[in-house]
């Protein structure tokens, strides 16, 4: 298990981190949220030993994370590490070593990842020939090459079409299903949503929302309600608890401001020709945008 | 870690072995090499007057110089390979007759003719013009023949002009505590500036650029940050330092590998054995270095000069590393490396310089200063202007600075290595330096 207690982190006058705690299980996937500055770099910085904290502390398994440690981490920064005059082999054997492996481990790892993202005829390409989609897929191999019991992934997706995500994304679920501890961060919010179990929003370093992705979404509540039927925005005009209505045609979407909204609204409209009628759940994306808005 | 630590080492030996720079620049050392040390075999390659023979007809009127000139030109002039520079033919005909033949072969007619007031008096004929440096020779010898003319016709003996012509014999005794000064250690400098002091500057600009080049390109591929989550930024700054200062070494026993080549190329490009061309330049050397006594102290000059660029290159790189750990492009190292190079150039004048200001205080101190020590020690020790004991100062002072940057320039770099921050260099690295966390 990853744990994190309490982590504050100072760079001069700057606060980069204030008080950030969270563990992490075994086949879990956890997501960290957070704006450009949020402390989201710092936190993977301080986990994987770069940087020291103030004060708080960090310890996979029970024990801190040291350069003994190192060798079960995998690392996929934001921005491609890679040395762009190397190519994939000869990458893949540096940062092989560099894990501890030897060269037949690498080579053996390394041709079941080619294989599986559908690479295999870049090996001995250099990898300032490749696209950025395919750096991003070496990247994330010399990451997982070594079948690491924590991975952090920085924006994985980044400059990934589609097709390439959903390669990706099946390589994380399986890690996942090895038991790899696994902690995320992605603007992308529909990432978050789509992987974590659990998540930390950060607002400059300062952790504003934490738990599962369900409490995230039950402390939110239900805000908005989509209706689609023969019904006219006047239906809803005196319902106690809507705040707007906006119309498409025959679909409405009302805000109102609490889940208690929801059977009036039902009972307003029971009489009419429905075809539609929903509860919705917040998206991480609202959450963000509103927990933000209200840090700041 | 251990093993991490030499993989890392070989890993950037490696790669700047394999690369394309590499191999170009050592081609064009080799190139160098060879053209410097056949340079009289490719002129002639070429073609030219000096491939011919100076033919030079002597008409000796006196019936007394002939013989004496003609040994005497033998003995100076200067021969080329295994050809005598000149043909001597001395000639019985009249001198219009010959004067008809120069017409067809390139000679040089010389008549010595009788003079009373001056023993002899000479006409020289050509068809052309003369080279002026064999024009010098030849008046030269016509005027020492001309002395030994005129003391013969004053019944000097023979043993008594040979005594005359014979070179001073010059006892140079110097009184001051400095024993080792000798004028003649100068001479020694043209052969230590291009085996010391040249390569040992190119290897130390070679050595900032390749740890500057390595660092940089790590950093700005942000592959530092993968790099130093696996392994400690000391290990990793220990293997920069072992592999730029390994890559010094080989290319300094390739450039001697190169020397040695260039010699096999002269053996089979201008003929003659390889191996005693070689004998004979190092004999050169050692003949000039036995003259002035230098070879007495060679047996602990040169492990002092070892340890002491051994040192100044670990400097040298240390320096460079640390300078390196803050930039994020190249351009930013460029613009760091600066003094660096400023010192090492001062250095490498200075050095050059040292032998036109001998006794200068100012030199003298500065030959302890590190950085510049490695390239003024070596060249003031030669002079005869330093001692064993300033040496071996100036080695304690690299020592001393190389544990005081390994001390505090660690903390440099471990906190520069991650830095990113959009500021410019400098400004990144004072504050890096002034950083009390670090």
């Amino acid at each position: 298990m990853l744990k994190v207690e309490n982590i504050y982190k100072n760079y001069g006058s700057v606060k980069a981190l204030r008080g950030l705690s969270f563990e992490c299980q075994e086949g879990e996937i956890f997501g960290l949220l957070g704006e450009n500055g949020a402390g989201k770099t710092t936190t993977f910085r301080i986990i994987m030993g770069l940087v020291g904290a103030n004060q708080g502390t960090v310890t996979l398994d029970g024990m801190p994370i040291d350069y003994s440690k190192t060798d079960q981490i995998g690392f996929v920064t934001e921005e491609r590490s890679l040395l762009t005059k190397l190519t994939v082999e000869e990458q893949a054997q540096f940062y092989g070593a560099l894990k501890g492996m030897n060269e037949q481990e690498v080579d053996k790892a390394l041709t079941f990842w080619l294989k599986r993202f559908e690479i295999e005829e870049y090996r001995y390409r250099k990898i300032k020939e490749l696209s950025k989609g395919n750096q991003q897929k070496i990247q994330f191999l010399c990451a997982v090459m070594n079948h690491p019991k924590l991975l952090i992934l920085d924006e994985p997706f980044t400059g990934l079409d589609p097709i390439n995500v959903k390669l990706l994304k099946d390589a994380i679920y399986d890690l996942k299903k090895e038991g790899c501890m696994i902690i995320f961060s992605s603007h992308q919010m529909e990432y978050i949503e789509e992987f974590c179990e659990k998540l930390v929003i950060l607002v400059k370093g300062k952790p504003i929302l934490k738990g599962s992705l369900k409490e995230v979404k039950q402390q939110y509540g239900i805000k908005r309600v989509e209706v689609v039927g023969d019904v006219t925005s006047s239906d809803f005009q005196n319902i106690k608890g809507v705040e707007k209505v906006d119309a498409l045609q025959d679909k409405f979407i009302l805000h109102i401001t609490g889940e208690e909204v929801v059977p009036r609204i039902f009972k307003a409209i029971k009489e009419k020709k429905i075809r539609k009628f929903e509860a919705m759940e917040p998206t991480l994306n609202e959450i963000f945008i509103e927990k933000v808005g209200e840090a700041k | 870690m251990s093993h991490k630590f030499w993989y890392l080492t070989k890993m950037s030996l490696f790669k700047k072995i394999k690369s394309k720079w590499f191999l170009g620049v050592n081609i064009i050392f080799f190139l160098a090499i060879v053209i410097l040390v056949n340079m009289d075999g490719i002129v002639k390659f070429f073609g030219g007057d000096f491939e011919n023979q100076q033919t030079i007809i002597i008409l000796d009127e006196t019936k007394e110089v002939a013989n004496s000139f003609t040994s005497f030109l033998k003995s100076n002039a200067y021969t080329s390979g295994e050809n005598e520079r000149y043909e001597i033919k001395i000639t019985s005909k009249e001198e219009d007759e010959v004067k008809k033949t120069l017409e067809k072969e390139d000679a040089l007619l010389i008549v010595f003719q009788e003079d009373a007031s001056n023993g002899f008096k000479v006409k020289m004929i050509s068809q052309n013009k003369i080279n002026a440096l064999d024009y010098q020779i030849f008046v030269q010898a016509i005027n020492q023949v001309k002395s030994n003319y005129l003391l013969a016709k004053m019944n000097v003996d023979s043993k008594f002009l040979e005594s005359l012509s014979a070179p001073v014999v010059i006892d140079r005794e110097v009184l001051s505590d400095k024993q080792d000064v000798d004028e003649g250690m100068e001479t020694i400098m043209s052969t230590v500036f291009p085996t010391i002091i040249l390569p040992f500057f190119m290897l130390t600009i070679f050595l900032v650029q390749m740890i500057g080049a390595d660092i940089c390109e790590e950093k700005s591929t942000r592959s530092m940050e993968v790099i130093i989550s696996n392994v400690s930024a000391k290990v990793h700054f220990a293997s920069k330092i072992v592999a730029a200062n390994l890559f010094v070494l080989i290319q300094g026993g390739l450039l001697l590998l190169f020397v040695a080549l260039s010699f096999v190329v002269r053996h089979f490009f201008m003929g003659g054995s390889a191996l005693s061309s070689l004998a004979d330049t190092f004999g050169g050397v050692l003949n000039s270095l036995s003259s002035t006594g230098f070879l007495d102290k060679i047996w602990y000059f040169l492990p002092l000069l070892f340890l002491l660029m051994v040192a100044s290159f670990i400097l040298y790189s240390l320096l460079a590393g640390i300078l390196a750990s803050v930039t994020t492009n190249m351009e930013d190292f460029q613009h760091i490396q600066a003094p660096i190079m400023i010192v090492s150039v001062i250095g490498y004048y200075l050095a050059i310089m040292a032998a036109m200001f001998e006794g200068s205080v100012f030199i003298h101190i500065l030959s302890y200063v590190p950085f510049l020590s490695s390239l003024l020690s070596p060249a003031l020790f030669v002079l005869g202007e330093v001692s064993l004991f300033d040496m071996v100062l100036s080695i304690l002072f690299t020592v001393i600075l190389i544990f005081v940057f390994i001390r505090y320039g660690m903390r440099i770099y471990k906190a520069g290595i991650l830095n990113y921050s959009n500021e410019k260099v400098w400004t990144r690295l004072f504050k890096t330096v002034k950083n009390k966390d670090i």
